[in-house]
């Protein structure tokens, strides 16, 4: 984002955060206040802030109401009882906030880098995990991180810094592929998967199957690298999973290029299928893509309801 | 070594590897390239994929030819092949390597230098002890052969010469015969000439081992010194075989009217398919004769080609003795000035009494109206003309008064004269006056022109005799004999009937007159200076000749003396060329007319006939090893293709590596060279010479940027920018101006950088030398950049310099300056010397003869003044704040003036006398 910005791996943990802070910032810096779309108020227990379309606590005007025996004398509105003899308090629209589960995945697939691109799928990833976090909480959402210490969800300044912190520390020894932790989602909150979804079907499909049955929805955003998406090889290859516990070895790749594109594209279909069926929502982007373009979708996504 | 046919291999046991290439051929093909290693996430996505196309997983035997080609070529390569292996056995013992090094050897000497150093390395590799001797030289002086290292000869070959004299073979074999040299081989280079003491020279030499001769085959072609024969010059041209027909063009060099040297005729020598000598005749006018210098075997480069003329061939020394003292107001009716006008171009004329005369040894007497001779003079007048010398008489008064030859015959009258004479077309005769007759056939005026108006009215006559007739050189119409000769001794008498003025006949008026004069003394027989003359003399060389038959500085070689040049026969103790005591000179050829040159007779059995002309050896291990190179090279490309990996930037890679490696770095230097020549040929460039220390170059860089700069904006000069000059590689040519800083870094100079530098000075060019050392203070020289500079211009042609004078020109060919400060100031500016200066009327200012000074040297540090950065804000702080600024401004000024001094030469120095002309004009 920054042609100033310091290579990734110089920095320390919190310098890493505050640069990822910073460019998550920026790209969100351009759109409205993000404004969670409210449909599960009833069972949302948390108060928020976003309207209810009913009284409670808030800060918006929502109506006036006649005075109530137990009502606290400092809740009558004088300037509106002072137009006749009954006593008015004035209601308040009860407002809520929606709580999103943001899981960026840390694993090590996310770590490649194509050769024509300069970012790394898994930063691109928290990148577009930060900026959504902020756009929510900069619109009262609550948010949580799956999978780090920032999972519990609430909102302002010192989540943010957290999160940032959390994104920013070394994945470490993690796995080739990474799977949805397994913590039970706030029942009809909604959740952002950040993945690319390359590792085995049983780690992606059971969690969204999961998930639509507590009543929570989300988006899928699938991550790619060009390369992966090209599949620009050619010559006899070896190729390894990150990690390098898969390996496979091919006489001449270019001719794997059909069968590849196939199968990727069967993946993009069935993580589609999936969403569609659990009413998630699924979008697929690449790394040397704009990432604002995939936060616009995010916003759309989880701004408008299902 | 083995020897393989026209190969050869320095280490053969290597080629046994070649052996192994079948299996290296199946170990190849066993192992495929090895697969690229690809870290890809998207690998889940082909697991269980098929490969639909399947890799050979062995290498593609092109692949494989190239490896193994690659491998054959490096082996055999380090095999150590050689084309034409020179397998001559290695010998052993001292070998003695004989050298005729004559003239006749020199058209071939590079070929016979290159054998003979061949030999030499051989021998050095051999160990074996060489002598070299050529039998030109002198012999050795010890009584041992010097046998030596090789390699101490061979850093002596390249200074050995030809020589212009045969080799002494016989003085060598008497040399060998005498020492015993013990046993050696000899390999014997020869010029191929024949000479009597070869039989004696190989039998001497085949007793103390082997002996191998080496003849380079060619003939020897040489020149005689030339004669002349009936008016013409004649030179014998020889050669030393008769293989073929032969036409070679011989070349009389003389220098012409002007004193410089010219062909003055050529003509043509041809050789019959047997001759071994032929002749050359040049026909020249007299005048063109008489400057013929020398005559050369057009092409053919060797003192045998080279015949030398001395003044002998060449005029005539007329001794003139007039029987009656020339009376001074009588000048123009006394014979003397008839035959002195005649004369006098074509001849040297000797006026002495006769007693003097001979000594001189004319080539002709001319005796104008002398009567009766003392005994004694006329006995070794007499004498002289028996020995070959050419009388020349002429009738008068005298003459036929004194009654000499009317009563007997006189030696030197030709006929007997009658008493008195006879007088035609006088006021008492009745005859007229009579003309001449064409001359007879013989007479050696055959062939001139008669005019019709010559007249005789007087004569004297000849004795009717049986003889008379056959003595008649030339008569009149009516038969009487006006010129006779006769032949006494070697010599001839010959008598003019008529007297050599105007009295007698219109004779001596006529051109005729010269004609018949140039034709008799041309015929005279040069007079050999009698070997008595020459003994007590020693006789200098002037000019020598070498054996490539150029002359050469004789500043060293001694006098010979008389007894040594009558001997005759060139030598190292005198070689051929032109020698001189006192004034007379003679011409020493090594060819004499009448010798021959023979080849070398086909020499006794058990001498071995050596080719000279073996087949050079060429290395071919580095050729094979860049093969096996390009072969890998094509290896990698080919990897890269088979393996896939040879894709965008690697191609351009690829690409850019093959232009790399077969375009030479030279052609590119070449390249930039011209363009470097270009831009100072299409520009005004200033230019400096780099001094190796890079923070020198920089200011020198800088100033002079700064200096164009103001001098684009203040003048019609507009320089580009500056260019840096090596004076070791670059053409200095192109640059008027060279501003040098002294840095304690410069190398010296090589002597080819210092001919460079002396031709640019020489030429136009001006260098700026600057000490830059200014602030040191005024101990002018002794500073460590003021050695330097004395270091660096040591070997530069610098003319006399002065400190620069107030009147200076380059005080005023821009601004009007009186001081030239740069970063400093105050030290002397040196410029060249103005020559006395020549103050004229009303011109205070010097007229500086036309150059530019050829060279300023200073120490204000001119460079750090002008030196501007890239923003134009100067670099170095001058002098003191606004007074510093000042300096700066009066460096500029300076430099202005520098550039223009060097761009317009004298041009301002002249415009100084503009108001002093005009002022003149006005007048």
């Amino acid at each position: 984002m920054s042609e100033t910005r310091p290579d990734h791996a110089a920095l320390s943990h919190s310098g890493r955060a505050i640069w990822l802070r910073r460019d998550a910032e920026k790209i969100t810096g351009s759109l409205p206040p993000l404004l969670a779309e409210a449909s599960q108020l009833a069972h949302v227990l948390a108060s928020g802030l976003h309207g209810r379309k009913r009284a409670g606590p808030g800060e918006d005007f929502w109506q006036f109401r006649q005075a109530l025996p137990g009502d606290p004398a400092s809740a009558i509105d004088w300037r509106r009882s002072g137009r006749g003899d009954a006593l008015f308090l004035r209601d308040r629209e009860w407002e809520t906030a929606q709580t999103v589960s943001i899981w960026a995945d840390a694993a090590q697939s996310m770590n490649f880098k194509g050769p024509d691109s300069d970012r790394t799928k898994g930063e691109r990833a928290r990148l577009l995990a930060l900026s959504l976090a902020i756009l929510l909480s900069s619109a009262g959402e609550r948010v949580a991180l799956l999978g780090t210490a920032a999972r519990q969800p609430r909102n302002g300044e010192t989540q943010m810094q957290r999160m940032a912190m959390e994104l920013a520390r070394e994945s470490g020894k993690t796995s080739d592929y990474g799977s949805v932790p397994l913590t039970p989602l706030p029942r009809g909150s909604r959740a952002v998967f950040l993945s690319d979804f390359l590792g085995p079907d049983e780690t992606i499909f059971p969690v969204l199957a999961r998930a639509a049955d507590s009543g929570v929805k989300g988006c899928l955003v699938q991550i790619l690298d060009a390369s992966e998406e090209a599949f620009p090889f050619d010559g006899r290859t070896v190729f390894q999973s990150m990690a390098g516990t898969i390996d496979f070895e091919t006489q001449r790749a270019r001719a794997l290029r059909t069968a590849y594109l196939e199968r990727l594209a069967a993946r993009r279909a069935r993580l589609q299928d999936s969403a569609d069926r659990n009413g998630w929502r699924a979008h697929f982007h690449r790394t040397n893509e704009s990432p604002r373009k995939a936060l616009l979708w995010l916003y759309m996504g989880i701004g408008v309801p299902a | 070594m083995l020897v393989l046919g026209p190969l050869g291999f320095a280490a053969p046991w290597l080629l046994a590897a070649v052996l192994a290439l079948p299996i290296l051929w199946w170990l190849l093909r066993a192992v495929p390239p090895k697969p690229a290693v690809r870290k890809f996430p998207g690998v889940s996505l082909l697991v269980g994929l098929i490969d639909p196309e399947k890799m050979p997983d062995r290498t593609p035997w092109w692949l494989l030819m190239l490896r193994v080609l690659a491998l054959a070529a490096a082996m055999i390569g380090f095999a150590g092949p050689v084309l034409n292996p020179d397998n001559r056995p290695a010998g052993s013992g001292p070998l003695l390597v004989l050298i005729d090094g004559s003239w006749a050897s020199a058209a071939e000497w590079q070929d016979l230098r290159a054998n003979v150093a061949d030999v030499l390395d051989r021998a050095q590799a051999d160990g074996r002890t060489v002598a070299l001797h050529a039998m030109t030289a002198p012999l050795p002086s010890d009584d041992a052969l010097p046998f030596r290292d090789a390699a101490e000869w061979s850093i002596r070959l390249p200074a050995m010469e030809p020589q212009a004299w045969p080799s002494d073979r016989a003085g060598f074999a008497e040399w060998l015969d005498a020492n015993d040299a013990g046993s050696f081989e000899t390999l014997w280079f020869t010029d191929g000439l024949a000479n009597s003491a070869d039989e004696s020279l190989f039998a001497i030499l085949s007793e103390s081992g082997p002996v191998t001769l080496f003849d380079d085959g060619e003939p020897a072609l040489a020149i005689t010194g030339p004669v002349i024969s009936d008016q013409a010059l004649l030179v014998e041209v020889l050669r030393s075989k008769a293989d073929a027909e032969l036409t070679l063009t011989i070349s009389a060099i003389g220098s012409d009217p002007i004193g410089i040297e010219r062909v003055l005729g050529q003509s043509e020598a041809i050789f019959g398919a047997s001759d071994l000598k032929t002749e050359a005749r040049f026909e020249m006018p007299l005048e063109l004769r008489n400057r013929v210098s020398r005559m050369i075997i057009q092409g053919v480069a060797s003192a045998g080609a080279v015949a030398l003329l001395d003044e002998s061939s060449r005029r005539r020394k007329v001794g003139l003795v007039a029987g009656v003292p020339d009376r001074e107001a009588q000048q123009y009716v006394s014979p003397m000035f008839y035959l002195k006008k005649a004369l006098a171009p074509s001849a040297e004329l000797i006026e002495v009494p006769l007693a003097d005369l001979l000594p001189a040894s004319p080539d002709v007497i001319i005796l104008a109206d002398v009567g009766r001779l003392p005994a004694t003079e006329a006995e070794t007048l007499a004498e002289w003309v028996r020995m070959g010398g050419l009388l020349v008489r002429f009738a008068g008064p005298r003459l036929a008064q004194s009654g000499t030859g009317q009563l007997e015959d006189d030696p030197l009258l030709p006929v007997q004269l009658r008493a008195g004479g006879r007088n035609l077309g006088g006021a008492m005769s009745w005859g007229t006056p009579k003309t001449l007759r064409p001359f007879p056939a013989g007479s050696p005026f055959q062939g001139l022109a008669v005019p019709g108006e010559i007249t005789v009215t007087s004569q004297v006559m000849a004795q009717p005799g049986p003889d008379l007739s056959g003595k008649v050189l030339a008569a009149l119409e009516d038969g009487t004999p006006l010129v006779t000769g006769q032949a006494l001794g070697e010599g001839k008498v010959i008598l003019f009937h008529v007297t050599a003025n105007a009295e007698w006949s219109n004779l001596p008026l006529s051109g005729l007159f010269v004609e018949m004069l140039e034709r008799l003394t041309a015929s005279a027989r040069v007079a050999v200076a009698p070997v008595a003359d020459l003994t007590g003399e020693t006789w200098t060389p002037v000019k020598v000749l070498n054996g490539f038959g150029q002359f050469t500085d004789s500043g060293l070689a001694t006098g010979v003396s008389g007894e040594r040049l009558a001997e005759g026969g060139v030598g190292h103790d005198m070689p051929p060329g032109i020698y001189a005591a006192g004034e007379r000179q003679v011409a020493i050829n090594l060819m004499q007319a009448g010798s021959e040159l023979a080849a070398m007779a086909a020499p006794p059995s058990n001498i071995i006939i050596g080719s000279i002309a073996a087949a050079t050896e060429i290395d071919l291990k580095p050729l094979l090893l860049l093969l096996a190179l390009a072969l890998i090279v094509a290896d990698v490309l080919g990897t890269l293709w088979v393996s896939g990996r040879l894709t965008g930037p690697r191609v351009a890679a690829a690409v850019l590596f093959m232009l790399a490696i077969s375009l030479t770095g030279g052609r590119a230097d070449a390249q930039s060279g011209d363009e470097a020549a270009l831009l100072a040929a299409n520009n005004s460039v200033l230019a400096y010479v780099l001094t190796g220390d890079d923070r020198v170059d920089a200011i020198s860089l800088a100033g002079l940027r700064g200096l164009s700069r103001i001098l684009t904006e203040r003048t019609a000069i507009e320089p580009v920018a500056p260019v840096a000059v090596d004076v070791e590689s670059d053409e200095l040519a192109f640059y008027p101006f060279l501003y040098w800083p002294i840095s304690e870094l410069q190398p010296s100079p090589t002597d080819a950088a210092f001919t460079k530098l002396n031709t640019y000075l020489r030429h136009g060019g001006m260098i700026m030398f600057d000490t830059r050392d200014a602030n040191l203070g005024r101990s002018a020289g002794a500073s460590s950049n003021a050695i330097v500079l004395q270091r660096l211009t040591a070997k530069l042609d610098i003319p006399p310099l002065e400190p620069m004078p107030r009147d200076h020109v380059l005080t005023r060919t821009f601004y009007l300056l009186q001081e030239f400060p740069g970063r400093w100031t105050g030290s002397d500016v040196w410029v060249e010397a103005a020559p006395a200066a020549e103050t004229m009327e009303g011109m205070p200012f010097r007229n500086l003869n036309d150059g530019v000074t050829p060279v300023i040297i200073g120490g204000n540090d001119w460079a750090a003044a002008w030196a501007l950065d890239e923003n134009g804000s100067p670099m170095f702080p001058v002098g003191r704040g606004v007074g510093g600024e000042g300096q700066r401004e009066i460096a500029w000024r300076f430099g202005v003036n520098v550039i223009m001094h060097v761009m317009t030469g004298n041009y301002k120095s002249d415009q100084v006398h503009v108001p002093a002309l005009l002022e003149r004009l006005g007048q």
